[in-house]
């Protein structure tokens, strides 16, 4: 189901998560598969937590600190962050 | 007032020296086993102690931990100061934890770390995420005067443990099979448990180890052997050797916490013990400054005594002025771990890489003061030595400078966009040496939270009156200064680029989470004398003097210039360093009787 109130769709968190990713790895986010555990690039567990600063600033969304971990691939942060979107939107329309 | 905005509270100035019933409360109970152990423990300049300064190098040139020191801390039990209340221990405030390890740490790091700090590292990990029959094991052989030794660390991956190899892995019909080495581990040879750290699952990531909590009696004797032990440079007496199990089977009872969830376990606990770790060794430096002003004060050079050589007893403030800056530090983040525990993560991280920087730098000034003797290996100054050997110690084991600003590091662009400058300041509590506090929350403890009250207090410390006094000026001039410091790394931080928010960021943002730290070392030094001048507790801590020489070394060590201090800054600060010497005060925020 589409998420009005935010716009967001897994594509489009599926491209950012990528483009986002592969700047801290260094690498095109072409290169990045979905399906690939991040941590088998070498995103060590720093720029995990990093990952979740900007998961806050850039979707007002405030996620565990460990979301990078228990949601391995992009694949899985982006159906995570979708669920917790339209979580936050029903809360926040009062729905 | 320079610092005060911040309204009164209600809350009694010091802590419950009796609680309603009569019987000791919390400060009461902390003193009084300060006392003991310094008691037990002797004066260690009087050769006719068993624990004289003279003999513990003895012990350290022979490799051995102090026989007489471990008989001593088997007699005060010890053990049970690594064990919550609820558990039947002592252990109820960490500041309290520091306080008594300050003892043993002035007279010997290697019998600090060998007798005790390394069960208190392993014992964390298992009252953060440890269930109740766990929690009762390890309080019965902690109380009854065993050991627990921790292993995260393999030498090969060092801080990156995410990396290790060693197993645990699930055995067909429940429990585990333990295979592979774990090197380094103090204590290994004669611990009576060990909590180790394992890969329970091959694939990669932060979600693939474990926590167990293995007890030595009862595992197949044929399958594990304590490995070589190591040679060190420092702490020689420590009992440094490594584990090697080869298809070993522990119960399923002996995992901690959930499978799977070790690194988190692991990285709370390591906020308990990176908190409260490095400010034990503000006693083994209190021990070189009371070595050194000794000496300069017998000793007479170009017809004077070096304690009236200006560059001499300049040394000896600034080094009086640090331990006072360290233990604002440490105070402050071992009581964030009761208070803040939200806010700990970078706290303790900024702590644990400090304070070692600190204490380190001003023993290698004191050195300078000694001269020659601080090479000498016996004598009345074969005791600095060894304490210059064996302080870098505290640097590395769990968590390395490198580390721990790993920890600060991804956490940078967080805070600068939510918490500096917005957030609500630290409460008084947290800056009061002798209050009391609630019971640890471990389950509050979290990674990272984006929210920092400790800079807050430096930000609206600036907001008050232009202090009435020239020190209280000093200060405030001072503070304005590092307020902008904060600005600017606020800046550099949001201005940070993603590849620099990883574990292989470019040195320059090492450098930010170093300076950062030093602007929360100045923020507890404010809060602590902000409270004591509230509270009309201790007159030193009261007095800005302090405060305006421990702000001015922190402005100094961020390269900033700053206008020169009020010639009474110095004096009252000299001043107290011999009072200290001569009362037999300890050298921190306490002024601790001492035996000597």
């Amino acid at each position: 189901m589409p998420v009005p109130t935010t716009g967001h769709t897994t594509e489009s968190l599926t491209t950012w998560l990528a483009e986002r990713i592969a700047l801290y790895l260094k690498r095109q986010p072409d290169g990045i598969a979905p399906d690939v555990p991040l941590a088998e690039y070498g995103l060590d567990s720093v720029a995990a937590l990093s990952l979740c600063g900007d998961i806050e600033d850039d979707f007002d969304l405030v996620v565990e600190p460990t979301v990078a971990w228990d949601y391995p691939t992009v694949q899985a942060l982006a159906g995570h962050l979708m669920d917790e979107l339209a979580a936050a939107a029903a809360k926040g329309g009062g729905a | 007032m320079l610092i005060g905005t911040e309204p009164q509270d209600a809350h009694p100035a010091t802590g419950a020296v009796q609680d309603g019933d009569g019987s000791p409360g919390q400060e009461g109970r902390a003193v009084a086993r300060v006392a003991e152990l310094d008691r037990r423990l002797g004066d260690p300049t009087d050769e006719s102690n068993e624990l004289s300064y003279g003999r513990l190098v003895e012990a350290d040139e022979a490799g051995e931990l102090p026989e007489a020191g471990e008989r001593a801390l088997d007699e005060l039990g010890l053990g049970a100061d690594f064990v919550p209340r609820a558990e039947g221990g002592g252990l109820e405030r960490l500041d309290t934890l520091v306080r008594v390890m300050r003892q043993v740490f002035r007279r010997d790091v290697a019998l600090g770390l060998g007798y005790g700090v390394t069960s208190f590292m392993a014992a964390v990990n298992v009252w953060a995420a440890g269930d109740a029959a766990q929690r009762e094991r390890l309080a019965r052989i902690l109380t009854g005067g065993g050991k627990v030794s921790v292993a995260y660390h393999e030498l090969a991956h060092g801080n990156d443990f995410v990396r290790n190899e060693f197993e645990a892995r699930p055995a067909e019909g429940g429990g585990y099979l333990l295979n592979g080495a774990k090197q380094v581990i103090n204590n290994a040879d004669r611990a009576d448990a060990w909590v180790l750290f394992s890969r329970t699952s091959p694939a990669p990531g932060s979600r693939s180890h474990s926590v167990h909590f293995v007890e030595r009696e009862g595992l197949d004797t044929d399958t594990w052997r304590v490995l070589p032990r190591y040679d060190a440079v420092g702490v020689r007496g420590c009992h440094l050797s490594g584990l090697r199990f080869d298809n070993t089977p522990v119960p399923a009872s002996a995992l901690v916490g959930e499978a799977g969830k070790g690194v988190e376990t692991a990285l709370r606990a390591f906020q308990i013990t990176r908190a409260a770790l490095p400010g034990m060794a503000v006693g083994t430096v209190d021990t070189a400054l009371r070595t050194v002003v000794r000496f300069a004060l017998g000793r007479r050079l170009y017809r004077k005594s070096v304690m009236d050589i200006p560059h001499a007893r300049a040394t000896l403030s600034g080094a009086f002025t640090d331990l006072l800056t360290c233990d604002s530090l440490s105070l402050a983040a071992t009581r964030s771990v009761h208070l803040l525990p939200e806010q700990t993560s970078v706290l303790a991280a900024a702590t644990k890489y400090l304070v070692p920087k600190l204490l380190t730098d001003a023993m290698r000034e004191l050195s300078v003061v000694l001269g020659a003797r601080f090479y000498v290996r016996d004598g009345e100054y074969g005791i600095f030595q060894k304490h210059i050997r064996d302080l870098p110690v505290l640097s590395l084991g769990h968590a390395g400078s490198a580390a721990c600003q790993a920890t600060i590091i991804p956490q940078l662009s967080r805070l600068a966009r939510r918490s500096w400058f917005s957030d609500e300041p630290a409460p008084a509590e947290l800056f009061r040496p002798r209050a009391d506090l609630p019971d640890i929350p471990y389950d509050r403890l979290t990674l990272a939270s984006g929210r920092d009250g400790l800079s807050a207090t430096l930000v609206a410390a600036v907001d008050g009156l232009p202090g009435a006094t020239p020190e209280e000026r000093a200060v405030q001039g001072l503070a304005l200064q590092l307020v902008d410091e904060l600005r600017r790394i606020q800046e550099a931080s949001r201005a940070l680029a993603p590849e620099d928010r990883t574990a292989l960021a470019a040195p320059g943002t090492f450098a930010l989470a170093d300076r950062y730290a030093v602007l929360l070392a100045a923020a507890s030094a404010i809060g602590v004398r902000q409270q004591a001048a509230r509270d009309g507790g201790d007159a030193f801590l009261a007095d800005p003097a302090w405060l305006a020489a421990a702000l001015h070394r922190l402005a100094r060590r961020l390269g900033r210039r700053p206008a020169e201090l009020p010639a009474s800054v110095d004096a009252r600060v000299h001043e107290e360093v011999l009072r200290r010497f001569h009362a037999r005060g300890s050298y921190d925020l306490y002024d601790t009787p001492l035996t000597g």
